[in-house]
């Protein structure tokens, strides 16, 4: 039976003293989740289950960036989008490195992720400047 | 980057507006969480990885803009598409009527040898049904063209739509691969043509478990 974490429980201890140097701490590369600077499990929507990525085929980056929160309050403003700040994403260089997602249309530069059987998201985002993809740990599990 | 799979096919949604395009790619789903924020932007594509006879294949299946017209899609609409599903409400004759415009647009501006595939879509609505499922098959045969009724709330029959279409392009072009260059003598991976369907795993079952 497999296992599935999911990382709201997350944490990287982000060295800020060591990252002067441009070199990655062991810290950034070795986790529960990364390994060699990748994705060491396989990634899954957190509601069904899923198949995102398979394992080791993204690359985590320590950014932190907003996402829209996937619940937003019914009763927040009209026309307002309710955001939190996420620390942590998987890098996909290439959209068909992808199992299973879904792309919604564009907003601003972006066109946000979601989980292409049960919908839900975002899970992440896709930069149609650069057409990299990017997946926010928290918003995945790791099994 | 090393490739992660064997093929991949870009597939297309057509048809009237209201027959069910969308809810064929977009889940039905009353879930609270969705309402408010994905579907008011709406979903542009989805990839999806599928398992055809060994083979690692992964489909871009596109959604058509709900206004579009077939007077109004051109080559550029069509372009890199493998695959299209022409889909119509069986619970409205017009939509039905509107196929062949859909497969003489198709003809006049997508590539000559892209898949079609006919859905007759919402067969849940029994009661209201305008065209009988004889007919749906009668026009395709006409075209010789693969049909199916399917039920986007209830989840019927999409996925061995997909599955359906992804097979023949496959079949298609392997046929082609093996014109080109000749199989090695060893059999191995030869074609079989009357392979069995096998049960496809969960893909695009609305409600698959973990
Ligand atoms: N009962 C039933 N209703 C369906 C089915 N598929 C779609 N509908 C409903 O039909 C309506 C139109 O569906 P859409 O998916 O928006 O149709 P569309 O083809 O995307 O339409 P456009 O975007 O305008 O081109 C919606 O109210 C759906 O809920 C089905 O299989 N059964
Ligand atoms: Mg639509
Ligand atoms: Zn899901």
């Amino acid at each position: 039976m497999k296992f599935c974490t999911h990382s709201k429980i997350f944490s990287i201890s982000l060295n800020m003293s060591e990252t002067e140097n441009n070199t990655t701490t062991p810290e950034d590369d070795q986790t529960e989740y990364v390994e060699d600077g990748k994705n060491k499990m396989t990634i899954k929507c957190q509601f069904c289950g899923s198949k995102i990525l398979e394992k080791k085929t993204a690359k985590y980056i320590p950014q932190k960036k907003e996402l829209p929160l996937m619940k937003q309050d019914v009763n927040r403003k009209e026309g307002e989008v309710q955001k939190e700040m996420l620390d942590g994403y998987y890098h996909v260089e290439n959209m068909y490195i992808f199992e299973n997602i879904g792309f919604t249309h564009q907003v601003e530069s972006y066109k946000y992720l979601i989980c292409a059987d049960c919908d839900a998201g975002p899970v992440g985002y896709y930069d149609l400047d650069t057409k990299h993809s990017y997946v926010a740990l928290s918003r995945v599990i790791h099994c | 980057m090393a490739k992660t799979y064997d093929y991949l096919f870009k597939l297309l949604l057509i048809g009237d507006s209201g027959v069910g395009k969308t809810s064929i790619l977009f889940r039905f789903s009353e879930d609270a969480f969705n309402i408010s924020f994905i579907s008011t932007i709406g979903i542009d594509f989805k990839i999806r990885t599928i398992d055809l006879d060994g083979k690692k294949v992964k489909l871009q299946i596109w959604d058509t803009a709900g206004q579009e017209r077939f007077r109004t899609i051109t080559t550029a609409y069509y372009r890199g598409s493998m695959g299209i599903m022409l889909v119509y409400d069986v619970t409205n004759e017009k939509s039905f009527e509107n196929i062949k415009n859909w497969i003489r647009n198709i003809e006049e501006n997508a590539s000559a040898d892209v898949e079609k595939m006919i859905l007759g879509n919402k067969c849940d609505l029994d009661a209201k049904r305008q065209v009988s499922k004889e007919r749906g098959e009668q026009l395709a045969v006409e075209y010789q063209i693969k049909f199916v009724e399917t039920s986007a709330k209830d989840s019927l029959n999409v996925e061995y739509a997909f599955y359906t279409l992804a097979r023949d392009i496959k079949a298609k072009m392997e046929k082609k691969q093996e014109a080109s260059n000749p199989p090695a003598r060893s059999g191995a991976h030869q074609i079989k043509p009357n392979d069995p369907m096998r049960k496809p795993t969960s893909w695009l079952s609305r409600c698959s478990l973990l």
